[in-house]
């Protein structure tokens, strides 16, 4: 028998590395969890960089990454418009530009040309009513051959095929200059234009696309600065959205919009949940059993049940499309029970001294209650806040003309339905992260908070 | 005594300041209509083009743009009673929104001006013999062609003498010889607005003379032809990749074709600027030798509850005036609807210009209706989407697809008849 | 009456007022109106005029609502029942003394606090059918072949770690943690170089799921509402989950002690300490979730043209359908009593949860 193999008792590490290798994994799957909650938000985020989010989906190795661009982008910027982080086209400046092409051994090289088209700067109704093209300013000069290489590997792109080719190599360099005095012009657009076998290989600034089947280099925009390069979509987004009567960026009022009405709705639940839970906790009064029941009622009853009868209400009153309708149509359940709840708990001496006193109910509510209810009051606030900040349904059906006194979610709404159709996926996903600024920084802030008392927003989705 | 006195002196001092601003006062008329490029459209109308006009009828036009849900705006504001005097309505929406008793019927004497327009827009807006609304544009559909993928596939391109078999020869060669890089034919729409010239061209009406929807054979032919573009490879559905309708797709610049409408050209200027195309007349049924085609309008149209109704003819009839419609159509922006405007010769590198030449003579060939369905608005058209869907995605057969189609149209009229009989 | 009773009555009543009047006129005032409208011909113009049950019997005979109903119904119960049991079997796995919370709680609560339009826009660009989602599908399943090799090689290296341990005496469990650790790490080696050899075969896949524009059903539910199933489980199990371990802190270490004598196992021990302890929370999370998903309009909303109507539709969509659709008139009738139909289901599933299922004490 081979007793003195085995152990006659078992060590103390045994049982510590195990543990130890139990929190390894524990740490693991949170890790994994983390990096799916917030993945996803990443990788969308990154799309929306992109200048066609749906092409190669899972690549993420596009111009708006790359260094180069980004250097290249604040060059081209600060000779545009001594900007670097925005560009524009303003007198005086003058662009350098170089880009190599390629072609096979037995081919010859075709000067491109180049030319600056006539061109509106987006899809949105700003981009309609531009007046000022760089086209009508701008001079390009003569293409100069400024390096040549005999030996170069390249690719050639017939649609989705690729050929590697063997050939050789010209880089031409060319200038554009603003002519005489004029406006500061937003975006320059570039086109080069050359035979189908003529690769483009390098070039100052990647291109935004490449059209006619390969024949033509686009360029959106050869002076935007850094952040008009990387976060092209969000410049779009924000730009594009301008209501046409004040001028105003969109999105600025969308958000102050919702702001003011989330703020608004946050002061009254605060209001009508003090008063009516603490009368529904304390006070024995008439009526309170049917008050409670008819509460508990509302609370399983979906929206969609009240909404007609309501919006005729708010119609009736010509309170349609203004953020009145939002504001005041409150029906405070939830918030109401957890004050009630909490009110509940405290020991009845705490109002009988008072009482004794002769102190009216309000009085007590304002001078003994409320102090001692600040956590139940950062709940219902950052509740209501964020209830009313995400809210959908009541806003959509209620805000409908003009455009910019939507709330987010509803702007979101209007933006998908004008860009989805054109497919235009970068400006959805950057309007959608535009809009969840203000919360995460609300969340970051206020985050202790939000802990347990997210029950309800956390289960519905 | 004094006190009657100064009284009725401020009184009457009031009296004259009010009636005299008020005599100095525009009338003032609100117009609504669509977001987007409409309103740059109308604002130009409005502030140069017949502003002059405007002022010496005094009068003030106010536009306001409805950005989303317009139908429900519109529906809205007339049950809260603060419409505007004019709106857009959209042509098949126009039968339902006459029964509601809200749109006043034009004046006979502007019905009268209003003939030198496309009959059948006219006829369109027409219930009971009045005229209801009065088309601003005309849109309608033309086979538009990526001239670099011919080019590069070597096959010559459609042109007006193309058949729907001598098309699909000529998408065969083209995906025969490009195919490989990503390139084919089109890009078809399962919804009927797009399908229509095929089924149109056949003789096929949505409605028979009995009001009944009956997919005959005429049908079924354009159906099969429509559907085995995609079984054969030679066409997808705009959702494959990603897109929303089929100009999207070409605007990727892998499609030899599509077919859409003037609304193409101004998408693919964003899109994609420096794609070379052409348009041609969406090609003829082989059978019949004939084409047919679908017109898209919107209309003005009058709210009953104006206060002021001659006021606001005269306003629409500035906005669709001749002099008005030749402006909306020089700055690209809509197709005319009166035919007594003569377009200007193309210019040869606008392909866009092209295109409003190509559509607005297809506005005027044999087999064309309008885009209205009767008091059934556009849900008539779910049960042959539906079935264009599934027959293209294989899920149903092409026999099956359209059987459940017709079951579906049987139901549907029966279901008005029913509810007819019931309100009498 | 006493007088104290009176002051009582009054300032009661004054305290209440302002919520008593909201819920007066915004629910019950509303909710009758609805009742009413249910059963007449409303379409906003026109007078109201009676019909009877007309409205309730053409909803039954409406394709479209029967549709809405089945889905509204497997949608509350998929979402409910999937997002509790995950939350629940992640937060009794995890349960441990956890550092770093505020973190992981962060991270965690991200997708719940953003609003469910940024939420749904960006998945509808993850769902569509040449986006991220089948993009990452199809190169998962080009390295299926590396998936197999890693399993087997997990298996193997485990077995032969706890054989020789319970050959020496130790009393190692299958799944023993250090013993995982080591093989996972085994394995990791053992696929690195294999793939640097290049021995195993990867082929190209391209998988082309139709997530949102397909007509098709999956079991009880169109392919597009799984779609959103999984977008609103991954938005919520996690908060859920943080629910979960928290609850599981607070129940009493000497429960599990007792159990451990008496000779239980850890499933025993889960199912007769774990999850009655956790009945209250459970409780609350699944008559807010079925209350919350029966209402589920949002996405349906924000989805729009990306899939067809029949794939999407749910019953608090079916109603603002009828009322608002753009094409035609106002079908307040047949909305309302959708509406109510609604409410009703929703009050029954909540009393049938509450008299058979989870219940609010242990």
């Amino acid at each position: 028998m081979r007793q003195s193999n085995k152990l006659s008792s078992i060590p103390e590490s045994y049982y510590k590395r195990r543990r130890w290798a139990k929190a390894a994994w524990v740490y693991s799957a949170l890790l994994l969890i983390a990096t799916i909650t917030l993945g996803t938000f990443l990788i969308a985020f990154m799309a929306s960089l992109k200048d066609n989010a749906l092409s190669e989906p899972t690549n993420f190795n596009f111009a708006q990454v790359r260094p180069s661009n980004w250097v290249s982008s604040m060059q081209l910027g600060l000779g545009g418009n001594q900007a670097p982080f925005f560009g524009g086209f303003s007198p005086g400046a003058e662009l350098t530009f170089s880009v190599t092409y390629a072609v096979t051994n037995d081919q010859t090289f075709s000067i491109p040309v180049i030319k600056i088209p006539r061109r509106r700067p987006g899809t949105g109704m700003a981009a309609t009513l531009t007046t000022d093209f760089a086209a009508d300013y701008a001079l390009v000069s003569e293409p100069k051959i400024i390096e040549r290489n005999d030996n170069v590997s390249y690719i050639f792109k017939r649609g989705i095929k690729n050929e590697s080719k063997q050939g050789k190599s010209v880089t031409w360099q060319f200038s554009i200059r603003y002519l005489g005095d004029g406006p500061v012009i937003d975006t320059v657009p570039l086109d080069i234009t050359t035979p189908r076998e003529q690769v483009l290989i390098n070039s100052s600034l990647d291109p935004s696309r490449f059209e006619r089947r390969g024949r033509v280099a686009s360029w959106v925009n050869v002076s935007p600065g850094v952040i008009g390069y990387v976060f092209r979509s969000y410049v779009r987004v924000w730009n594009e959205s301008v209501s046409l009567e004040t001028g105003k960026s969109m999105f600025l009022s969308w958000t102050y919009n919702s702001f003011i009405i989330a703020l608004a709705k946050v002061l009254l639940t605060v209001f009508i949940a003090c008063s009516a839970g603490y009368a529904l906790a304390r006070m024995n009064f008439s009526g309170v059993r049917s008050i409670f029941l008819l509460m508990i009622f509302s609370m399983t009853i979906p929206g969609q049940v009240t909404f007609i009868s309501n919006y005729e209400i708010f119609n009736k009153l010509g309170l349609l499309n203004t953020p009145w309708a939002v504001i005041t149509m409150l029906v405070a359940s939830g918030q109401v029970l957890i004050m009630k709840q909490f009110f509940e708990k405290f020991p009845k001496e705490l109002e009988e001294a008072a009482l004794v006193d002769g102190a009216s109910p309000i009085a007590i509510l304002w001078h003994v209650f409320l102090p001692l209810a600040k956590p139940a009051l950062a709940s219902i606030i950052i509740l209501g806040f964020q209830g009313a900040w995400n809210d959908f349904f009541w806003p959509m059906v209620v805000l409908t003309s003009p455009a910019d006194i939507y709330t987010l979610p509803v702007g979101l709404l209007s933006l998908r339905n004008a860009y989805g159709v054109a497919g235009d996926w970068s400006l959805i996903l950057a309007g959608s992260f535009l809009t969840t600024i203000p919360v995460l920084i609300v969340f970051i802030i206020f985050q202790k908070h939000f802990t347990g008392n997210n029950i309800g927003t956390a289960v519905k989705g | 005594m004094n006190k009657i006195k100064s009284f009725t002196h401020w009184l009457l001092l009031g009296l004259i300041l009010f009636s005299s601003t008020s005599m100095a006062d525009k009338k003032l008329i609100n117009i609504a209509g669509w977001g987007g490029n409409d309103v740059v459209a109308v604002n130009k109308l409005l502030t140069t083009v017949i502003k002059s006009e405007l002022d010496e009828l005094n009068i003030e036009v106010r536009y306001f743009p409805v950005e989303s849900d317009y139908g429900r705006y519109i529906l809205n504001s007339l049950s809260a009673g603060n419409a505007p005097d004019a709106f857009y309505v959209n042509v098949d929406l126009i039968d339902s929104w006459v029964s509601t008793g809200q749109l006043k019927a034009f004046s006979d004497s502007f019905a009268a001006n209003a003939q030198r327009m496309n009959p059948v827009l006219l006829d369109a807006f027409t219930v009971d013999n009045q005229l209801f609304g009065v088309p601003k544009d005309v849109n309608s559909l033309a086979l538009q062609f990526n001239i670099d993928v011919f080019k590069d596939a070597k096959t010559p391109v459609p042109d007006e003498n193309d058949t729907w078999l001598t098309l699909r020869e000529k998408l065969v060669s083209v995906v025969e010889a490009i195919g490989d890089e990503g390139v084919l034919g089109t890009c078809l729409s399962a919804d009927f607005a797009h399908f229509s010239p095929f089924a149109l061209s056949t003789g096929w009406r949505p409605f028979n003379e009995e009001g009944k929807t009956v997919l005959d054979d005429n049908f079924k032919r354009a159906f099969n032809f429509y559907v085995s573009l995609v079984h054969d490879g030679l066409a997808i559905i705009p959702a494959d990749i990603g897109q929303n309708w089929p100009g999207g797709c070409f605007g990727t610049e892998n499609f030899a074709v599509v077919m859409e409408g003037q609304w193409l050209s101004g998408y693919l200027v964003d899109k994609s600027p420096n794609l070379l195309y052409q348009s041609t007349l969406i090609p003829a049924d082989p059978k019949t030798g004939e084409r047919g085609n679908m017109l898209f309008t919107v209309g003005w149209a009058i709210n009953n509850n104006t206060a002021n109704a001659s006021d606001v003819e005269k306003v629409i009839a500035l906005l669709t005036s001749d002099k008005a419609q030749r402006a909306i159509l020089a700055a690209g922006l809509a197709l005319p609807s009166s035919n007594t405007i003569v377009l200007p010769a193309a210019a040869e590198d606008s392909p866009s210009e092209q295109m409003a030449q190509t559509i607005l003579t297809a506005s005027t060939l044999d087999n064309v209706i309008p885009y209205k369905f009767g008091r059934y608005g556009k849900n008539w058209q779910t049960p042959i989407d539906v079935a264009l869907t599934a027959a293209m995605l294989k899920q149903l057969t092409i026999e099956q697809a359209l059987s459940e189609a017709q079951r579906k149209y049987d139901e549907m009229i029966m279901i008005s008849t029913n509810k007819q009989q019931g309100e009498q | 009456m006493s007088m104290k009773t009176l002051q009582r009555n009054f300032y009661g009543w004054l305290l209440v007022l302002p919520f008593v009047i909201t819920l007066v006129v915004f629910f019950v005032f509303a909710l009758i109106r609805t009742v009413k409208y249910s059963f007449t011909d409303y379409d906003l113009f026109s007078e109201a005029n009676f019909v009877g049950i007309n409205n309730y019997i053409n909803l039954l005979t409406d394709e479209l609502f029967l549709r809405a109903t089945i889905n509204t119904i497997s949608f509350s119960l998929v979402v409910t029942i999937i997002q509790t049991m995950l939350a629940l079997g992640l937060a009794v796995l995890l349960n441990s003394r956890i550092k770093a919370k505020s973190f992981f709680r962060t991270a965690f609560y991200v997708p719940s606090i953003l609003s469910s339009a940024s939420v749904t826009l960006i998945f509808i660009w993850i769902y569509q059918k040449n986006g991220f989602l089948n993009g990452f599908i199809s190169q998962l399943s080009e390295l299926s072949s590396y998936f197999v090799l890693g399993l087997f090689s997990l298996a193997v290296v485990q077995l032969v770690q706890i054989a020789h341990q319970r050959f020496i005496g130790l009393p190692t469990k299958f799944f023993d943690p250090l013993l995982a650790l080591i093989s996972m790490i085994t394995t990791i080696i053992v696929i690195i170089i294999v793939s640097k050899l290049g021995l195993l075969e990867t082929t190209t896949v391209k998988v082309a799921v139709n997530w949102l524009g397909s007509r098709d059903d999956f079991g009880p539910m169109p392919v597009t509402l799984w779609a959103i199933t999984i977008q609103n489980i991954y938005t919520t199990v996690p908060t859920i989950m943080l629910l979960f371990l928290a609850g599981l802190q607070t129940i009493p270490h000497d429960l599990y002690e007792a159990a451990d004598i008496d000779g239980a196992n850890k499933w025993q021990q889960l199912f007769h300490i774990t999850i009655p302890q956790l009945a209250p929370v459970t409780f609350v999370v699944i008559t807010l979730g079925i209350i919350g998903t029966l209402q589920m309009f949002d996405q349906v909303a924000l989805l729009g043209t990306s899939s067809p109507l029949e794939s999407r539709i749910t019953l608090a969509y079916y109603v603002y359908y009828q009322a608002f659709s753009d094409s035609g008139t106002p079908n307040i009738g047949a909305s309302s009593a959708a509406a109510l139909i609604l409410g009703i289901i929703t009050l029954c599933i909540v009393f049938l949860q509450n008299k058979f299922g989870v219940k609010e004490k242990s």
